[in-house]
């Protein structure tokens, strides 16, 4: 990273191991599982994530010293919704196709605390390059997560990655089917996301003790 | 700074200045952009009636819509009369064809709005519903649109009949189910399943399509079982199809049973 | 009858938590100790009845297609429903901060114990999720729309104190290390969604009931009269027991 002084890297890398938002920080989870059954869904996510905390990030960073600290949760949330709505309109109007794959996500997105919780703690009181760092690095670590559960989830569940029928068809029972193998639907349903994102946060910490609650 | 930003005064004025800045910027879009929303949402109304009377692009295994430019020609083409009809009490009071309803509203039929029609249903007032024929092959295939709720949000559909109500085609559509469970309700998986099932038994009592978990026939043999397989993972979505079937479809009943006479 | 019935579905059936995981993030990061937890449920159910009837009212007089007609005929034709969700928060954040300053000022003891909760809530997407809950599902009337305010609150509340309760004795059980805390708190989640899913049919309308004999019935002929030769028979029976499972 030729371009980023340490300090910076740090900002986008931190986030996607040591200080990940949805295993360390505890933000973002209910988009998390609510949209990881398919890795499709999950991808289109992280990357409407990413938009929204780039661009969210840089403005609240440039309206840091203008914003009445009452009424700054208000002002936030307008912020976000703002952008998510006008994005919305906008390919609504000239991709239309495209929208009704998005559409599901809007509103997932504005209550997304990860959004929130990083406005709040990062971009009110830093500048704006640092803060569109920390916004795309938020929601980089956001999306590996999101992207790890919905690969397992889809795997496992439906057989498929991406739609495609990697192991084999279970009605004509080709591949590992042949030989017995079955889906396993639970892994379908929200509360195994739950259980995956646990697995995960236990694997993530066994490789790094500093992690370790007591 | 920091006190400038913390007085009452200057909160209020922000909130204010704030509120007009966004209101307007949004209002200005939503108003710049309606027409070509509209004009968007009306050619994928085409393009789901056209689809639920089997016109579409369909590749082996994905749903695939008639392209945008091509949909209201084939539209045109394709979909003979657009009948409205008025049903208060599961009665059919009243029949209008398309020229009739122009005439009256100045709207096409097939911008009625199935979901405010609904609620004026449940308020005690007569419902509007359109019905579109179309022909293809030479037979008329009769397109009913149907509207429902599903887990987290609307649901809805146009379903191709015969006119001895089996089913020839069949779209969903969805606001906000859960992508990988609920969502599929638009795969043609699931679509394709309805296609041949019966509504209406054989003494000619109405029985829609029930979508039902452990249904025995996984790959759909049986037609006239009133049943299809339902989508692992999204027990609430199918019962809302089912539901919405049900209760939109027999409302149709009467105008097949006339159509017999 | 109707009351009843939306205020069981919504606490058990739609629990906020378990059914459809709303407010996931201050319900793991605020569960560690049951005092803190039922502050917090109790904030939740506060400003839920607040915001769902108010967001109802909204709905009904400004939002919905046709809304406005109240200001007149001419203006029965306009469609804000593009504005809910900016609508929605803002009333929501507005009310949390209100709410705030009013308990701050009235009741000293009560802001100690609520009131720092009280910002946590307006980040909390339960809360939204609520109010657009109560616009997707049509609830009829303000009655309805507060009793599922508070309904939905109570049913967080409740899922707040079992975990947080479950968080305070699980100190004392072996866990392994780097499942300790968030990991194991996730895993017990998942199970307990899993329990709650056994809600799911607990209350079907005497509509739905009425078709569902209807359609035993007709499996039962369908049994009856097996048509297929054995070998189909035996892949449909496979079938049926994978489905099952699923």
């Amino acid at each position: 990273m030729g371009l980023l002084s340490k300090k910076d890297s740090k900002l986008i890398l931190d986030p996607l191991a040591d200080n990940n938002p949805i295993t360390i920080q505890v933000l973002g989870i209910c988009s998390a599982l609510a949209i990881t059954a398919e890795l499709k869904a999950s991808i289109v996510m992280s990357i409407s994530v990413l938009f929204v905390m780039g661009v969210g990030n840089v403005v609240i960073s440039l309206m840091r010293n203008i914003i009445p600290s009452k009424i700054r949760i208000i002002v936030q949330l307008v912020v976000v919704a703002f952008l998510v709505i006008i994005v919305d309109l906008v390919l609504k109007a000239f991709a239309y196709e495209l929208s009704k794959t998005l559409s599901v996500f809007v509103g997932l997105i504005i209550t997304n605390c990860i959004i929130m919780g990083r406005f709040e703690a990062f971009a009110l009181g830093n500048g704006i390059w640092r803060s569109f760092l920390d916004g795309i690095g938020n929601a980089l670590g956001y999306g590996v997560i999101l992207i790890i559960v919905g690969f397992f989830r889809e795997l496992l569940g439906s057989g498929t990655l991406l739609g495609f029928k990697v192991l084999g068809d279970p009605i004509e029972k080709t591949g590992l089917y042949a030989i017995g193998y079955e889906n396993n639907g639970f892994m379908l349903l929200s509360p195994m996301a739950l259980i995956v994102v646990g697995i995960l946060i236990w694997v993530q910490r066994s490789r790094n003790k500093a992690l370790i609650e007591d | 700074m920091e006190n400038r930003t913390d007085k009452n005064s200057y909160t209020i004025i922000f909130a204010v200045v704030m509120v007009a800045i966004v209101g307007s910027l949004l209002a200005y879009a939503a108003s710049a952009l309606s027409g070509r929303i509209d004009e968007n949402k009306r050619l994928e109304k085409q393009q789901n009636i056209l689809y639920a009377m089997g016109i579409n692009d369909n590749d082996e295994t994905s749903a695939v819509f008639i392209s945008t430019d091509k949909a209201p020609e084939a539209f045109d083409a394709n979909i003979v009369e657009q009948l409205v009809l008025t049903v208060e009490d599961g009665e059919i009071i009243k029949q209008q064809t398309r020229q009739e309803y122009l005439d009256e509203n100045g709207d096409e039929p097939y911008l009625i709005d199935i979901k405010k029609e609904k609620s004026n249903a449940k308020d005690g007032k007569a419902r509007r519903m359109p019905l579109f024929i179309g022909e293809k092959d030479g037979e008329k295939i009769y397109i009913a649109p149907i509207y429902g709720k599903g887990l987290w949000d609307a649901i809805w559909g146009y379903v191709g009949l015969d006119e001895n109500m089996v089913v020839q085609g069949a779209y969903f559509d969805h606001k906000g189910e859960t992508p990988g469970l609920g969502a599929n309700i638009k795969e043609r998986y699931f679509m394709d399943d309805f296609i041949g099932e019966h509504l209406m038994d054989e003494s000619g009592n109405f029985q829609g399509v029930t979508v039902a978990k452990g249904n025995a026939d996984p790959t759909n043999q049986r037609k006239t079982d009133f049943k299809v397989d339902a989508l692992a993972g999204a027990t609430i979505t199918g019962d809302g199809v089912t539901a919405m079937i049900k209760s939109d479809l027999r409302l149709y009943v009467p105008f097949f049973q006339n159509l017999k006479k | 009858m109707e009351h009843i019935e939306l205020f069981f579905k919504s606490i058990f059936i739609d629990n906020m938590v378990f059914a459809t995981f709303l407010g996931m993030c201050s319900y793991l990061a605020v569960s560690k100790k049951v005092s803190t937890a039922v502050g917090l449920g109790a904030a939740v159910i506060f400003v839920l009845a607040i915001t769902v009837p108010l967001n109802w009212l909204l709905d009904q007089y400004i939002l919905q297609p046709g809304a406005l007609k109240w200001l007149g005929p001419e203006f029965a034709s306009y469609d804000l429903s593009f504005l809910s969700f900016i609508m929605f928060i803002a009333t929501i954040a507005t009310m949390v901060q209100l709410v705030e300053i009013i308990v701050e000022k009235f009741s000293p003891s009560l802001y100690n114990s609520l009131g720092i909760f009280l910002p946590l809530i307006a980040v909390n997407c339960a809360i939204l999720g609520g109010s657009l809950f109560m616009q997707s599902r049509e609830i009829a009337t303000f009655g309805l729309a507060l009793n599922y305010g508070i309904g939905s609150g109570i049913g967080w509340f409740l899922a707040i104190l079992a975990i947080a309760a479950i968080r305070e004795k699980i100190r004392y059980s072996n866990v392994p290390a780097p499942l300790r805390g968030l990991g194991i708190t996730f895993i017990i989640t998942g199970l307990m969604a899993i329990g709650f899913m056994s809600f799911g049919g607990m209350l079907t309308g005497g509509d739905e009931g009425a078709s569902k004999k209807e359609d035993k019935a007709v499996e039962v002929e369908m049994i009856e009269t097996p048509k297929v030769d054995n070998e189909e028979t035996i892949e449909i029976a496979e079938n049926t027991t994978t489905k099952e499972i699923n």
